[in-house]
């Protein structure tokens, strides 16, 4: 794997029609979507939000993240800012079933790790080609 | 032929005047920004991570989004009133997955700000707390603001 240099990544604003209650701006988190013949895993960089703070509802196909971002106000005078802070928001369209009891949400340094398990019936099947 | 002059009509001040609204443009960007006192902010130095440096008291505060950082792949120095920061993010490894979406970036980086003042490297504290680094710098004793008592006769 080669090295190479990390850029400053572009905090996409939620384009919305409902307005948040919360002073702050909703960004887009940045994902990472992977499957495995068992689950889907999806990682989400929400930085400054603790796990009682991620807010994950599946209704139907359409999982939704939200993370409200805790910010911990300390007094001072701002003498540079590079970045926003606010909160997360997306929202996704599954495509495979997906066995609701078994999800699984952890948190580590910022990254939200959502693990979703595939039902039964989801689960891949290898095709006999036949040759005849 | 006498020459005249109208130093007073308005084609010879147009650059001038340009230079008037691009002033009360710029006023207002600030203005606006010390409102809100967020939206777009802009990426300053370019360099990653983009930081927030706060000053409050005697102390200077900067701050860092560095999700997926572990914090042993985090190396702050100090020297003199340049603080250093360089770490690596290490890609997630997912044993035989297929991706769907790869958004997420991974990398080194190295990065140097200079800060308003001279801090005390030995009192450096640094935490590292759902992703967000906080280094909190006190300053030097010799910049500290001295009251200067007035001697009355």
């Amino acid at each position: 794997m080669t090295e190479k240099d990390l850029q400053i990544p572009e905090k996409k604003e939620v384009q919305s029609n409902a307005e948040s209650t919360r002073n702050a701006p909703v960004f887009i988190p940045a994902v990472d979507i992977l499957e495995t013949e068992h689950d889907l895993t999806l990682l989400a960089d929400m930085p400054g939000v603790p796990l009682d703070r991620v807010d994950i509802d599946l209704e139907g196909d359409q999982l939704t993240i939200r993370g409200s971002v805790l910010q911990e106000n300390g007094a001072g005078r701002v003498l540079l800012k590079e970045y926003a802070v606010g909160d997360y928001y997306r929202q996704f369209t599954l495509s495979s079933d997906i066995d609701r009891e078994k999800i699984q949400a952890t948190i580590k340094d910022g990254v939200l790790r959502l693990v979703l398990p595939k039902a039964e019936a989801a689960k891949p099947r290898r095709i006999e080609v036949k040759s005849s | 032929m006498a020459i005249i002059r109208y130093p007073n009509w308005p084609w010879a001040d147009v650059s001038t005047a340009l230079e008037d609204f691009e002033r009360a443009r710029r006023q207002m960007d600030r203005l606006v920004s010390a409102f809100t006192g967020q939206g777009a902010a802009p990426a300053v130095s370019g360099v990653f991570p983009a930081l927030v440096v706060k000053e409050n008291g005697d102390k200077i505060i900067v701050e860092a989004e560095l999700p997926g950082i572990n914090p042993q792949d985090l190396d702050i120095n100090v020297h003199g009133n340049t603080l250093t920061l360089s770490g690596e993010r290490k890609p997630d490894k997912v044993d035989g997955a297929s991706y769907h979406r790869r958004e997420r970036k991974w990398g080194s980086f190295r990065k140097a700000i200079t800060l308003p003042d001279e801090v005390n490297p030995d009192a450096v504290q640094a935490e590292c707390k759902n992703g967000v680094l906080t280094i909190i710098l006190p300053k030097a004793e010799q910049t500290k603001p001295k009251k200067i008592a007035i001697k009355s006769e």
